[in-house]
């Protein structure tokens, strides 16, 4: 295994993600209007359940919901690299090309968990988080990061173009958080969309946060193992679909005509 | 010919095929390079030059056939070969959003470089392409001439064997295209690198030392460039005039095979004298404007070529 350009693109998402501050204040701004906005709104609505307010049950849902953003979009770059060229600086690289996919994968993970920390801090500030098992959440965070770059890479192996980033943003994104127990607990849901729940792997993400961050709570859905097993297991399944996908030589031989431009 | 000796082969193919639906777009191509060697495969668009490239370069699978590429066959060893080879695609390999010192840091890390070494490299490689002072700033800001020029020093930054330039100069100006040039000029007079370029523009494939030209996929002549245009002939006769393929065809008894170019006529005349030419041109005078005799050049083996016909008749 070779470290230095593994490290090379680590080092570049968070190049990118510094000087792309739009994309930062975007990433901080979009979970405090859920937090502050809709939650508040909602604490009027269904006053306190589950022995706590609204609001601080969706805590663990919108970190939850910066790491799926985050790790989706730094994911999504991989699109974006097909389409400017920096994927051929990649793929002439001496490396497996099924390594591009899992170093793009960690720097989509390393993206959420610094956009996560910035969250932190700033809730932190507004008085949440207290009562937070931090152990667990130094645990939950990394790997609910990676399930979500996982989905990320996925649907990046899958999309040849940025004209389905758009499509991507909603049909995979919203549903993934909507269809979870980010909003709501899983337990208290009808049939139907508690079993979809169920299948979304987000939903252990959001399940493992809750533990490390509402550990004193009944909100839980699953046990912290079965959230850890179902995290990891996804991941890896997403990255053998993501690397199978790029290595796969009918997608991946039109994309090289693609990146050098018309054959001849 | 003093020519390089493939002693050590820096690209030997055999029998390369690949094949897209219908169109094979390269035929059992057989190619030796030699070591250090600056070698041209020229031919027209859609003639199965960059297929070609990017079989050698590993990033696609031949159907048929093998090649090594500094010793390591592509199939087997396609991540060994690719640390030996560098490669500049016909577009630009950076990331727009970052500098050109940080596109090269990446470019190095993603070789396996260490940071030092990177940094030392490119402070030498900038200097040598004139880009110093644009160190910090974003490839978006480059003109066309030095990002062309940026991905040639990404290209060669962990100082490969073999060198693949994919048409290096395509939608460059005169000024840029000469620069470019200058440069690969400089790095070669610095390196032993072997190169192997593809180019449209046929006087910079001059300074090659062997080139190839493909038709459909198959490698139709090799040779130095020189000994390509004198196998052509000594002369080039160019007639020019109204009905010219009517007139051409009543002189081909005499001159031999022509090409057609609009209302002009080239033939080739193969002794270096030119007296019967001009009792030929008397004959004719009724029927042609204007004969010009010329010496001919890369661009004539090419339409040659291009045209189908054999160089020497």
């Amino acid at each position: 295994m070779k470290f230095l350009p593994f490290y090379g693109v680590l080092e570049r998402e968070m190049v990118r993600m510094m000087r792309q501050r739009t994309r930062l204040v975007a990433a901080m701004v979009r979970p405090l209007i859920w937090l502050l906005v809709i939650g508040g709104g909602f604490n009027a609505v269904v006053g306190n359940a589950h022995g706590m307010k609204y609001q601080d049950f969706l805590v663990p849902g919108v970190l939850g919901m910066t790491l799926l953003f985050g790790a989706m979009l730094a994911a999504l770059t991989t699109v974006y690299d097909k389409e400017s060229g920096v994927m051929r600086m990649m793929i002439v690289a001496p490396l497996p090309h099924a390594w591009i996919v899992l170093a793009k994968m960690f720097s989509a993970t390393l993206a959420a968990i610094v956009q996560a920390a910035l969250l932190i801090v700033l809730l932190l500030l507004l008085g949440f988080f207290r009562g937070t098992d931090w152990w667990i959440l130094a645990v939950a965070i990394p790997t609910a990061s990676l399930m979500c770059a996982g989905i990320g890479m996925v649907t990046a192996s899958f999309s040849r173009t940025l004209d389905n980033f758009a499509a991507a943003m909603n049909f995979v994104i919203f549903p993934v958080f909507f269809l979870s127990g980010a909003l709501y607990p899983v337990q208290t849901l009808p049939t139907v969309l508690k079993e979809v729940a169920r299948l979304n792997p987000y939903t252990y993400g959001v399940d493992f946060l809750k533990h490390a961050i509402l550990p004193a709570s009944t909100v839980h859905d699953f046990s912290v193992t079965l959230d850890v097993v179902v995290l990891i297991g996804f991941s890896l399944a997403a990255l053998a679909v993501a690397s199978w996908r790029f290595s796969q030589e009918q997608t991946y031989e039109p994309m090289i005509q693609v990146l050098a431009g018309k054959r001849g | 010919m003093n020519l390089p000796q493939a002693v050590s082969g820096a690209i030997k193919a055999a029998g390369l095929t690949k094949q897209y639906g219908d169109v094979r777009a390269v035929d059992n191509l057989h190619l030796e390079i030699g070591s250090g060697e600056f070698f041209g495969l020229l031919g027209p668009n859609g003639s199965g030059k960059t297929t070609t490239i990017h079989m050698l370069a590993t990033l696609i699978q031949p159907n048929t056939g093998s090649a090594e590429v500094a010793g390591f066959d592509i199939r087997k060893h396609a991540v060994r070969s690719r640390e030996a080879i560098g490669i500049v695609f016909q577009e630009s390999a950076l990331d727009r959003t970052l500098t050109v010192a940080e596109n090269l840091r990446f470019a190095g890390l993603l070789q396996n470089l260490p940071p030092r070494i990177i940094a030392e490299r490119s402070d030498e490689l900038l200097e040598l392409f004139g880009l110093q002072e644009r160190r910090n700033t974003p490839v978006a800001a480059l003109s066309g001439g030095l990002r062309r020029a940026l991905d040639i020093v990404r290209g060669v930054l962990h100082q490969p064997k073999v060198l693949f330039l994919d048409e290096p100069t395509i939608g460059l100006d005169l000024p840029n295209r000469r620069r470019i040039w200058r440069f690969i000029e400089k790095l070669r007079a610095h390196t032993s690198m072997t190169v192997l370029l593809t180019t449209h523009y046929l006087e910079e494939a001059d300074g090659c030392d062997r080139v190839s030209f493909i038709r459909k996929g198959r490698l139709v002549e090799t040779g130095a460039p020189r000994a390509l245009v004198e196998r052509l002939g000594n002369h080039i006769v160019e007639i020019e005039g109204a009905n010219i393929e009517k007139l051409a065809a009543r002189l081909e008894p005499r001159l031999g095979s022509f090409l057609c170019e609009g209302d002009v006529a080239m033939f080739r005349w193969t002794r270096e004298d030119v007296s019967e030419l001009l009792r030929l041109q008397t004959e004719f005078s009724s029927d042609a404007g204007s004969w010009k005799v010329r010496r001919p050049n890369l661009n004539d083996v090419f339409l040659w070529i291009a045209g189908g016909k054999a160089l020497t008749s």
